[in-house]
């Protein structure tokens, strides 16, 4: 499997009166993008907006980051299987992205019902939180849309997400004629055999317990979303987004997925320092302890299948997650495998453990700083000059209060660097 | 304790666990419907209310699946 990553770098991005990109500059046929997601009727309103890293302006709230990606050879289409793209297995041929920007969805509508996981991650362009987060140093083209609200949940979900692909295909696609800038070639070629074998172990949530829906939304593989067995993927699918966010995080958005350092690194010393094999992605959030143990057995099952001397381990979760993720860990370990581990820690401060089951076996532990962004200490945010989305948020526990988002916020509930791309850390172990 | 993770109640030193079914409705199943949701969910708390009038020596598994009620006697390592 070959994939040909063809990059266009973008530096600015205005509206104008034809979708094209040259030299570092995407000009975006406004209404032309706009017609395109109209097309859909469940859709009742939609605008496009622009952000530039420095300004004063505040993103609220951010249902998913998308890094604009397009098919230009071989099977499939990016982001497959979500709201009813084809399946095709995908990783051949050539792809464009457009690097330094992200398609920004930004809707009131909640990635479910079940009430607790409000949609309530933002970004701020400038301050303390873009400080933060990589996802803040990007340009965005923010995708402002709402839904029929005579919608169910799962439907206005399937809407707003589709129009924001549909951002992208009009997007991206005016690289398709183009040569790219900068070319990288993707493939697990056949390397020293004495190197030793890598896997991935990406663990990934499933919204399937808390929403009581298979199909609700959120990440997802191949557009799957329900609770799944491991799963075996070749880097170059979650390349093409095959794997795709979001989850409660600025740092589990389908642009962080894509652009996951670690997978990128794992690929680019491949046959250099180790043989990657591959990735196994574990879907997380089975709700007994069998369940929890089984995944976890089998998971290390196809890691040894794969002959992985070592393997690398991330999740995009808290709480009981945390079984199946780190009895993955123990079951790689009680099969000769080595396994690292890049997590989060909790709360230490009212006496739960930093990790909730620790395991002897997980000994080689990365620390990306805490899981709650309570515990980092930050201020809340200085007031914006403009926001881009929604104009009030619902406070209190019964979320009957409304302030507005322009104003004085505290950071969204959670941090969580789930693949390391900031430099923060709790404790070096 | 009642858990559906009960391995970490034990661990945690919960000298008394009792097997629940799922994280989401650790006391009963609501897939098996409102009569043997319920038996299941009277099952589960006459294993709790055994539990607590049993004599342990250290953290303890109760399993409510054991139809006599008889203690899975599982000690935690």
């Amino acid at each position: 499997m070959r994939l040909e990553m063809g990059t266009f770098p973008v530096h600015t991005i205005t509206f104008g009166s034809q979708t094209r990109y040259q030299d570092g500059h995407l000009e975006v046929d406004k209404a032309a993008v706009l017609e395109a997601v109209q097309h859909d009727p469940r859709i009742a309103t939609v605008d496009l907006e622009i952000a530039y890293p420095g300004e004063s302006v505040r993103i609220w709230p951010v249902r998913d980051v998308i890094e604009p990606r397009f098919k230009v050879e071989g099977p499939g289409v990016t982001y497959p299987g979500i709201c009813g793209r084809s399946i095709t297995t995908v990783g051949e041929g050539r792809t464009h992205r457009l690097s330094g920007m992200g398609i920004t969805e930004v809707s009131s509508v909640n990635w479910h019902d079940a009430g607790g996981d409000y949609v309530e991650i933002y970004l701020d362009m400038s301050g303390p939180w873009a400080d933060l987060l990589p996802l803040s140093k990007l340009m965005h083209l923010c995708v402002v849309v709402e839904p029929d609200p005579g919608l169910g949940n799962e439907a206005q979900n399937d809407a707003v997400h589709k129009a924001a692909l549909v951002v992208n295909d009009q997007i991206a696609a005016a690289t398709r004629h183009l040569t790219p800038p900068e070319r990288e070639i993707f493939e697990l070629r056949q390397v020293d055999p004495t190197l030793p074998k890598v896997v991935y172990i990406w663990c990934v949530h499933s919204p399937q317990a808390m929403s009581g829906s298979p199909t609700a939304f959120c990440t997802a593989t191949y557009g799957l979303t329900q609770l799944t067995p491991p799963w075996f993927l070749h880097p170059n699918e979650i390349l093409d987004g095959a794997l795709t966010g979001p989850y409660r995080t600025a740092f589990a958005m389908s642009w962080t997925v894509a652009n996951n350092p670690l997978l990128l690194d794992l690929y680019r010393r491949h046959g250099v320092d180790w043989n990657f094999v591959g990735v196994i992605a574990l879907r997380t959030e089975w709700t007994t302890q069998h369940e929890k143990q089984l995944m976890a057995n089998q998971a290390a099952k196809l890691a040894r299948q794969l002959g992985a001397q070592g393997a690398l381990l991330t999740w995009d979760a808290g709480g009981n997650e945390f079984i199946e993720v780190v009895r993955t860990i123990q079951a790689c370990e009680q099969l000769g495998i080595k396994t690292v581990f890049l997590t989060s820690e909790d709360d230490a401060t009212d006496a739960a453990p930093t990790m909730l089951e620790p395991l002897p076996e997980a000994d080689a532990i990365v620390s990306t700083t805490f899981f709650k962004t309570r515990t980092l200490n930050l201020p809340d945010m200085p007031p914006v000059q403009r926001v881009i989305g929604m104009q009030q948020k619902a406070i209190g526990p019964l979320r009957d209060q409304l302030v507005p988002t322009a104003g004085s916020l505290p950071p969204p509930p959670r941090y969580d660097d789930h693949y390391g791309f900031t430099t923060l850390s709790c404790i070096e172990y | 304790m009642i858990s559906a993770i009960y391995d970490l109640a034990l661990t945690t030193g919960a000298n008394r666990v009792i097997r629940g079914a799922r994280i989401e409705h650790v006391c009963g199943d609501p897939n098996l419907g409102p009569e043997k949701d319920y038996a299941y969910g009277m099952r589960i708390v006459r294993t709790a209310l055994e539990a607590v009038q049993t004599a342990v020596t250290g953290p303890t598994l109760f399993d409510p699946m054991d139809m006599a009620l008889e203690r899975e006697v599982s000690h935690a390592s």
